[in-house]
């Protein structure tokens, strides 16, 4: 205390990022940062929106909008719930999630870890066709093409499996068609180039020296991918499954055509000609709704937005803590 | 990125430890061929069914044959590496057949509907089972153009203003700006169709072209700011450096630098925003009224759109519909294709430029 008193206060530090000088730069930086924030008004007016015309089935269907098991639009006041949906997205997702993590992680390590160079050029490539591909495209091979294969899988797996409670079915007769298994299968299909392209980038940018070494101490490919590898893009795969996840509750056309949508909630008996989610579900009531009912999937889609963005935003804090060469 | 790949695969020259002697080539033809021959006469004998010969037999039949050819090649730790390359390279077999079955599929079943006056000929006067030489998609691929390049003059100066502001400014919000733009990259496209209708409702406007436009926006935006994003942040930094320490103002360093350098990037920008919205079907069900005529008019009235029209006949239970739905589709994923392609085009010469500047400045 008594020294700072005889010397001299230590100048004030001076700022030294300059700001824009000329009006020029003043404008080109002004708008750009609008543009920028309109990421901020563009989530805000979504919410805001949806909100307004939702309101009216909010305030009308209480909570029990988000639980319940029912759609009645004969009842007078009309009974809109949409439990099941939720539900259905979810187990879809989760179906899709579990197909989907082991074949992006194969092609990822295939591409990154096998091939040569320029066959994994052409498998990057038809791993990118993969995801160009749009959803009523998958929907329309879905429905003539996928679906009566995947419903004979439904069937072996209920023949040989049955004593799994997931592969139980009430009755065989049903057919295996329209089921959350076929639904998740499509899902996964959607989802697999967008795993597969985050866990590629990890893969590659891991360090070379680390592997290298693993291999010098004696380790073979299966302990060096156990041992080096997963741990250290453990982290950046969840958060591409995440972001796969928040695709697979959003995904719409395609599941529309493939699965039997219904209000009675489906716990887990994945091969059961029964299912739901949230965004076909909208899709497939919106052509004969009336007034109330478009409210009502408004909020609907309220739900799924909430639900989806926050998926996404963790996911992407995940995937961008995982990958710290993307910062500049 | 991709020059980066590495790969464990040991090259011969380099190291002799690794090179495969033929007995052992033998032994690895041999497992890979064997199990497919003993599977396929599994079924011929005892007709079981195909699905369940993949997976019952061929499957560990595979898994036993690679791992006793890796114990013979080294002891216990080849069990391992030969069960993890069977499980890699089936499970990426079985995506590349998925891919090529939805292919083939749209190739076979579409190629019945193409003829010329599939492409020029709108549907008026067509029923759900007037064969397939009269009628089209020349509407709706005239629709599609109109939404799709309404929506891209829209976005493609907000997504690159983004990008801009991502790469050169010195704003604090940037990381948070990124994460919300990658939040909504995900946003389902069914709600950005529900977010425009409300917004119509709201207002009392009469469902358009327009609307469809606008519902496409924030699906494009994320993938325009991402990419350009990406390819403004490849310009060295130097160049702009230099730029300013020479006395350009920001904008001008943007325009007359950094902008020249970039251009084949941004244009993979737009391309790749494009094709991610093209196919779009929900956004526009849900805000765009369809016909089976001719439209220009964006702002009132019907008009269809290429994924419209493939979701109207696809529900059909008529066979002659459905092969317009199939048609329909392959047209789409022609266009597709021509954005993707044009893509790699773009990046393939840009990696062709960027070589010979990378030696010059390692010298």
């Amino acid at each position: 205390m008594s020294e700072s008193s005889v010397t001299k206060p230590a100048p004030v530090r001076r700022k030294l990022s300059a700001g824009p000088l000329s009006t020029g730069d003043k404008w080109f930086f002004r708008t750009t940062s609008i543009a920028a924030n309109f990421a901020f008004v563009l989530v805000a007016f979504i919410l805001i929106f949806l909100f307004i015309q939702a309101l009216p089935a909010l305030t009308s269907q209480g909570l029990p909008f988000v639980y319940g098991t029912e759609w009645n639009n004969q009842q007078d006041p009309i009974v809109m719930q949409i439990g099941p949906m939720i539900w259905g997205s979810l187990l879809i997702g989760a179906i899709g999630v579990v197909f989907a993590t082991p074949l992006a992680v194969s092609l990822a390590y295939l591409i990154v870890f096998m091939l040569p160079s320029r066959l994994a050029k052409v498998a990057t490539t038809l791993v990118d066709l993969l995801a160009a591909l749009p959803s009523v495209i998958i929907g329309l091979w879905g429905l003539f093409v996928f679906s009566p294969v995947a419903s004979e899988w439904g069937a072996i797996l209920n023949k040989y499996l049955g004593w799994v409670p997931i592969f139980q079915v009430k009755s065989a007769d049903n057919g295996f068609g329209g089921s959350p298994f076929i639904a998740g299968w499509i899902v996964a299909i959607m989802i697999v180039p967008i795993i597969t392209s985050i866990t590629r980038e990890v893969f590659s940018q891991l360090d070379r020296d680390l592997i290298n070494g693993a291999l010098a101490l004696g380790g073979s490919r299966f302990s060096t991918f156990r041992r080096v590898i997963f741990p250290t893009s453990a982290g950046a795969v969840v958060g591409g499954v995440l972001l796969g996840l928040g695709r697979a509750l959003g995904e719409t056309v395609a599941i529309f055509y493939v699965l039997q949508i219904t209000f009675n909630i489906n716990w887990g008996q994945i091969l059961e000609p029964n299912g739901g989610a949230v965004a076909s579900m909208i899709l497939s009531k919106f052509g004969e709704a009336t007034q109330e009912e478009v409210s009502g999937l408004i909020a609907a889609g309220l739900v799924l937005f909430i639900l989806t963005l926050g998926i996404n935003f963790i996911a992407s804090i995940i995937v961008n803590r995982a990958q710290p060469w993307r910062k500049n | 990125m991709e020059e980066e790949l590495m790969s464990f695969a040991p090259r011969p020259a380099v190291q002799p430890w690794a090179r495969v002697n033929t007995g052992r080539r033998i032994q690895i033809l041999l497992a890979s061929i064997v199990p497919i021959l003993l599977t396929a006469a599994v079924i011929l004998v005892t007709g079981l069914d195909r699905n369940v010969a993949l997976m019952g037999v061929f499957l560990p039949l595979q898994l036993i044959a690679a791992s006793a050819v890796g114990f013979r090649a080294f002891g216990r730790r080849g069990v391992g590496d030969a069960a993890l390359i069977v499980f890699v390279v089936f499970f990426a077999t079985f995506v590349l057949v998925l891919l090529a079955s939805v292919v083939f599929s749209l190739v076979s079943q579409g190629a019945q509907a193409m003829s010329w006056g599939f492409f020029t000929q709108n549907n008026r006067y067509v029923s759900n089972t007037t064969s397939l030489e009269y009628g089209g998609v020349g509407h709706a691929i005239i629709g599609t153009l109109l939404v799709v390049g309404l929506t891209t003059v829209v976005t493609v100066p907000l997504g690159i203003a983004m990008a801009i502001y991502l790469t050169q400014s010195q704003s604090k919000t940037k990381g948070i700006i990124r994460t919300l733009t990658q939040a909504i990259s995900g946003l389902p496209s069914v709600v950005a169709g529900l977010f425009i209708l409300s917004i119509a409702i709201t207002l009392d406007w009469q469902k358009s072209g327009f609307l469809g436009s606008m519902a496409l926006l924030p699906l494009m935006l994320p993938t325009i700011a991402r990419v350009a994003e990406e390819a403004l942040r490849l310009v060295p930094v130097d160049l702009r450096y230099a730029a300013l320490a020479l006395g350009a103002p920001n904008y001008r360093a943007f325009f007359q630098v950094i902008l020249p350098a970039a251009k084949s990037g941004l244009v993979t920008a737009i391309l790749l925003g494009v094709a991610r919205i093209i196919g779009e079907t929900a956004p526009l069900i849900l805000t765009v009224p369809i016909n089976n005529g001719t439209s220009w008019n964006l702002f009132s009235g019907e008009i269809m759109t290429l994924p419209a029209y493939v979701y109207n006949y696809l529900g059909s239970a008529f066979v002659p519909s459905q092969n317009r739905a199939w048609g329909g589709a392959l047209v789409l994923m022609i266009l597709v294709a021509i954005l993707f392609g044009a893509t790699r085009i773009l990046s393939r010469s840009k990696s062709l430029k960027s070589k010979p500047t990378k030696e010059k400045a390692s010298k």
